[in-house]
């Protein structure tokens, strides 16, 4: 730390600090990596310094942490590519309850982990085709059609299965791939991790990629060039609903069962997450670096207030104060053409 | 026979239900030549632009290509013809880079579709620092959102030039630029022609056509009133027919 600290306070001169500064602010999802970082900063050095009362660092808390990310980060992903695109989608809370619901049935039924949870992320996968259909035909706003999604899915769950919880006994191989543990690391998280790398590959150095940015851009533009904006606007919405079924693997996984109401709420944590993490509402501006870091940032805040024992009902105030300062700071960004 | 020219209209007629934007409209655009397509507001010229990048089937008439009657269906046909249409407010994306927008649509990858993003870098260096000189852009990584109107479209034809393309529609490319940046565009225009590039210099600015066209030809009402190589008209009689028609 010291060496750091020392040279962060040497003299230097006044263009070279700001070109450091203005380099990590030009580069996407820099301004929410200086957060982030200066946010953990601060809970070690707090951590460290009064260990017994702010237990951050404390094995618990850090297992609670990977535990609670990959859930989030999953939906976050999905949600952020089709945002990127220029699409929303709201109904991913009600599909993640809904494919683990069908995931924990069949295996109930007997039918192996192994096959059902393919299925459930299928069933996802045609959702968001369903939903990107709808869309696409009727030129509609896929913030309302996915707002039906939402209603729908949901009620459907309750139809399905009423409204008690759905026990989830997959055999001890699948238990272990998903919510076991490698070198005392979490299984979820190191799935999380390898989704977002391979996110990261997709949308930043593979011509789909390079097609999502296009179609949210500038649409016009796109299809000028002959790009299938529809197209990838459709595999955009089947990428969002498969990782809501992602979603519901690891948390039904870890949880051993399924609750019909939990969900609800989730699609617009996911949405935030995006936002935070500097994705333009607009579409076409975004990375996937900055979602996931949206994601840890939104579960550090509520880790943090929860471990300085900040009553729980207020934790959405903190959450929505972040998410709005997050959208004017990336509005004045954009306005300025940093990033 | 004589060389067939690049593209021919034949009699094209055009009307969007009851309105006739376009009647018997004929004319060429030679290799390498700089035409300027001219007419006030409601001539018909964009409509021309749409027809010959694509965008608009022609109701009556057809073009040909190196002589050979071709139908363009979109943009895509059009393009693969070799013709590329840089439209006032450019097709470009302004959250991607240069690199990235220069090769939009046609990236180069791998087989497993993986972008080869040095390779692309140093190409688009390339282009921008030969092909097309654009003042003041120090990086392909730029995003063209960063850009001026007159570097955007600097982009948007070093994009044509790369992927080797006949014919240039530029519908008013002037008309959003500085001075500076305009007399810079006119001459990439003239540099292409050197390299047996076509233009089509869709304007209502008549001094910056006289400067580089070799020929013009003007509408009124959806179709020619003149047609007329630069040597033997002026600005004078250019003017009085795009008024007076």
């Amino acid at each position: 730390m010291t060496p750091i600290l020392a040279e962060s306070a040497a003299p230097r001169s006044r263009t070279q600090k700001q070109s450091i500064l203005k380099q990590i602010m030009g580069k996407p999802a820099g301004a929410i990596f200086l957060v982030f970082m200066t946010l953990q900063i601060v809970c070690i050095v707090g951590a460290l310094l009064y260990p017994d009362d702010f237990r951050y660092l404390s094995p618990q808390n850090l297992t609670i942490l990977m535990k609670a990310i990959p859930v989030l980060g999953c939906l976050a992903l999905g949600a952020g590519v089709l945002m990127i695109s220029g699409e929303f989608d709201l109904s991913i809370g009600s599909v993640y309850t809904f494919t683990a619901i069908l995931m924990a049935s069949l295996v109930n039924l007997g039918i192996s982990a192994f096959i059902a949870a393919p299925i459930g992320i299928l069933a996802g996968v045609m959702i968001g085709l369903l939903n990107g259909q709808i869309t696409l035909r009727f030129g509609l706003p896929s913030f309302i059609v996915t707002l039906g999604g939402l209603l729908f899915w949901r009620g459907a769950v309750l139809l399905y299965n009423g409204a008690v919880q759905v026990r989830f006994d997959p055999e001890a191989a699948f238990s272990s791939l998903f919510s076991g543990s490698l070198f005392g690391i979490n299984a979820a998280f190191i799935w999380i991790i390898l989704l977002v790398a391979a996110f990261h590959l997709l949308l930043h150095s593979h011509r789909f990629g390079n097609h999502v940015f296009a179609t949210g851009g500038n649409r016009g533009a796109a299809e000028a060039i002959g790009i299938n904006t529809g197209r990838v606007k459709l595999i955009g919405f089947a990428i969002a609903g498969g990782m809501a079924a992602v979603a519901g693997i690891l948390a039904t996984t870890r949880v051993g069962s399924v609750q019909p109401g939990q969900g609800a709420g989730l699609e617009l944590q996911a949405i935030a997450a995006c936002v935070i993490g500097g994705l333009s509402l607009r579409g076409g501006r975004g990375s996937i670096i900055g979602i996931f870091l949206g994601v840890l940032l939104i579960h550090t805040i509520t880790d943090v207030l929860l471990l300085l024992r900040a009553p729980g009902f207020y934790l959405d105030m903190f959450i929505a104060t972040l998410i709005v300062l997050a959208a004017i700071f990336n509005h004045l960004i954009e306005r300025r053409g940093l990033a | 026979m004589s060389k067939p020219n690049l593209l021919e209209l034949h009699n094209i007629s055009k009307s969007f239900g009851a309105l006739t934007a376009l009647s018997n409209l004929s004319f060429h655009i030679g290799e390498g030549e700089v035409v300027g397509l001219l007419g006030d507001n409601g001539a018909g010229k964009s409509t021309t632009v749409n027809l010959i990048s694509g965008i608009h089937k022609p109701s009556d008439g057809y073009l040909t290509v190196d002589g050979k009657r071709t139908l363009f269906t979109c943009r895509s046909d059009s393009a693969d013809a070799g013709i590329e249409t840089i439209y006032q407010h450019t097709a470009l994306v302004d959250s991607l880079s240069i690199t990235r927008n220069i090769f939009m649509g046609r990236e180069l990858t791998d087989r497993f579709g993986f972008l080869k993003q040095a390779e692309m870098r140093e190409i688009a260096m390339e282009v921008l620092k030969n092909a097309v000189h654009i003042a003041g852009i120090d990086s392909p990584d730029t995003l063209v959102g960063n850009l001026s109107g007159g570097q955007k479209q600097a982009v948007a034809i070093a994009r044509a030039v790369y992927f080797k393309k006949r014919v240039l529609l530029l519908d008013e490319p002037t008309s959003a630029l500085s001075v500076r940046e305009t007399e810079a565009l006119l001459n990439q225009v003239l540099k292409l022609k050197a390299e047996n590039v076509s233009s089509v210099l869709v304007t209502h600015n008549l001094y910056h056509a006289y400067q580089v066209c070799d020929r013009f030809v003007i509408m009124s009402h959806g179709t020619k009133v003149f047609d007329v190589e630069k040597a033997d008209t002026t600005v004078g009689q250019l003017t009085e027919y795009v008024v007076l028609s």
